[in-house]
């Protein structure tokens, strides 16, 4: 007897017996379903990560970042300058993985404008921050190298303040603006950035509307009177790759201070956490539901089975007086479970595709059941079913011929 | 003329708790190719034991058994498998065709768990074969649309399909009524006068006159031969 005629036999065997068979299946299907519908959110959600990831920068972007000084700080940390404009030329001088490196400087400053005035951001950069971090100006433009090299008192608004300062964003072009106490010229207003990883979920690009960007060098020279850098944004060349990339500027970076006093973290690496948070209990629970649902399912087949089993004892006896081994027993009785199970997995990922469609739907979230996915929950549907297929075509293939033409 | 079946000295034993049940005492049974044996007996006497064993569907406590010149007493498993595909065919008092499938895929069976033959040489082998025994309209059917009598010709050509040497029946006619009956007996005398060997298990001495040869068991001994 073939496998594939055992597999036939199998087929016929659970369509003889639908309504039992789909019944049988149930947990089965649920907890295929289950299992797919969690799955492709989770894969939505990657899918999703990885574009905010492109949009703030791809994945070769790095930020290095001064660590927070420990409360006793030791002589080596109390002597390094930290990040400075001179670290950001050596590293764009010496370090072979990285294609730019652009210096930042970070500080909340006081904006005024006529009769309205709040704290925001200010970031102090050169003209490469735009071409790293994804940048368009939706009026004027970003800043120039001129700028730079003349410390200019010019300003590139973000959305959000252009529109707050001065009613409309596109109006703030050519208007004066106060950033901590120094007049600046609105030369540029960028476009409004968002991206949401789900559509009750903050605008997690909001960061980028809230702030205005001057050139470095004017930072330096009108805000701090010294060249310490709160940031670098750093392009890893492709070629290398982000985690050689990281290596050397930290043996770099270390080099240079003395100490090991920067935190280097991919760009956007937090991106969406605390919707990715929310998502994770979700798909927790949905996890447990399917894990317990496949094992009802598993045990539920393997009770069926077993009492088929029996039912069908004489059976089994006379097919082993017309000459079927035990282990051809054995095949016959797996192959009829991995028929059963093969139709509860493909069940099970038909409601759980339409299960994700509605989940998708519903809570607004990209999720698509990839045939990875389909592949993965078959798969353990198939297996709980061997192994709940198991214990009963053991015991079918055990019987002694004489006894089991006796039975029943 | 050389033996087709020959036994010496079978017992056999079940164990029932703790005691031992003796089921055969020591039973010798000679049997030449194409001939017609009915085992008579009361029920317990250990009739059946002694068909299964010669059926090779159980093994003997002690004692030796060849059949075709083969020593299968010491076979089992697989081994024992083999020599029940090849060398037996059975019929049932119950039949026992698969429900589910046609008449030509039962009476097929059996070629299908020997193995290396085709699908479409199984088959017409078991066409050709139920045409041989008037059931050559029937082979799409299922068995629950058959009479009793038809169901127990596929169970014989099913035993017959792998060309056995020998045909065990065990009370074959008990599920019928009598002219269903009298046709399946009608059958075995026609497949005796072809030559086969056929073994058949009765206590219906009406039905055991029909052979060649009767073994009289009681006890678990031979109590006559005649």
């Amino acid at each position: 007897m073939t496998l594939l005629e055992s597999l036939v036999t199998g087929l016929d065997e659970a369509r003889r017996h639908w309504g039992q068979t789909l019944l049988s299946l149930l947990g089965l299907v649920l907890g295929t379903a289950s299992i797919v519908t969690v799955l492709a959110l989770f894969g939505g959600q990657a899918a999703l990560t990885q574009k905010y990831l492109d949009e703030v920068g791809g994945v070769g972007t790095l930020v290095i970042q001064n660590r927070d000084q420990p409360d006793s700080p030791t002589a080596r940390e109390l002597a390094s300058r930290r990040l400075t404009w001179r670290d950001a030329e050596f590293l764009a001088r010496h370090a072979r993985t990285a294609s730019v490196v652009v210096p930042g400087w970070s500080r909340q400053l006081a904006y005024r404008t006529g009769g309205r005035s709040f704290e925001g951001e200010v970031v102090g950069t050169v003209p490469g921050y735009a071409v790293i971090n994804d940048i368009r100006p939706l009026a004027g433009r970003f800043l120039t190298d001129l700028d730079v090299a003349r410390a200019s008192r010019v300003a590139v608004l973000g959305w959000k303040y252009a529109d707050s300062l001065f009613g409309a964003a596109p109006g703030a072009l050519g208007r004066m603006v106060e950033l901590g106490g120094k007049r600046y010229l609105v030369v540029g207003v960028l476009v409004r950035e968002e991206f949401r990883f789900a559509s009750w979920a903050e605008n997690a690009l909001e960061y980028r509307n809230e702030r205005a960007y001057i050139p470095i060098s004017t930072a330096v020279l009108q805000h701090s009177g010294e060249d310490r850098l709160d940031f670098l944004t750093v392009k890893a060349r492709a070629a290398a790759g982000v985690a050689s990339a990281e290596g050397e500027l930290r043996s770099l970076l270390y080099a240079l201070h003395g100490v090991e006093d920067v935190d280097i973290t991919p760009s956007g690496g937090n991106a969406g956490k605390q919707t990715g948070q929310f998502l994770l209990l979700f798909n927790f629970i949905f996890l447990v539901v399917g894990a317990v649902s496949l094992f009802t399912g598993g045990v539920v087949i393997a009770n069926i089975l077993l009492a088929s089993v029996v039912e069908r004892v004489r059976e089994f006896g006379t097919r082993m007086a017309l000459g079927a081994t035990g282990g051809g027993i054995f095949a016959q009785v797996l192959a009829e479970v991995l028929v059963v199970t093969l139709m509860g997995g493909a069940l099970g990922l038909l409601l759980g595709a339409a299960l994700t469609g509605v989940v998708g739907h519903l809570m607004k979230m990209p999720a698509v059941v990839s045939p990875a996915i389909a592949l993965l929950a078959t798969a353990t549907a198939v297996l709980v079913g061997l192994l709940a297929g198991l214990f009963p075509a053991l015991r079918a293939a055990r019987l002694s011929p004489v006894e089991a033409l006796r039975y029943g | 003329m050389t033996a087709l079946i020959s036994a010496r000295g079978l017992t056999r034993t079940y164990r029932l708790g703790r005691v031992d049940v003796p089921a055969l005492r020591g039973v010798d049974v000679e049997l030449a190719a194409g001939e017609f044996v009915a085992i008579t007996g009361p029920s317990g006497s250990g009739k059946s034991t002694l068909m299964h064993i010669l059926g090779c569907l159980d093994t003997a406590t002690s004692g030796h058994y060849a059949i075709d010149g083969e020593d299968v007493s010491r076979l089992r498993g697989k081994a024992l498998a083999r020599v029940r595909n090849r060398k037996v065919g059975f019929v049932f008092q119950t039949f026992n065709l698969m429900p589910r499938l046609t008449v030509e895929e039962n009476v097929a069976l059996p070629l299908r768990y020997r193995g290396g033959i085709a699908r479409l040489e199984r088959r017409a082998r078991a066409r050709r074969l139920l045409e041989r025994l008037g059931l050559g309209d029937r082979i799409g059917h299922r068995p629950d649309e058959l009479s009793g009598g038809q169901r127990q010709r596929v169970a014989i050509a099913r035993a017959l399909i792998g060309e056995p040497a020998i045909l065990m029946a065990d009370e074959p006619t008990g599920n019928l009524d009598s002219q269903a009956g009298a046709q399946v007996l009608e059958t075995f005398d026609e497949l005796h006068r072809a030559g086969h060997a056929i073994v058949l298990v009765t206590h219906d001495p009406g039905v055991a006159a029909r052979a060649e040869r009767i073994i009289q068991i009681a006890d678990g001994r031979i109590a006559g031969a005649a």
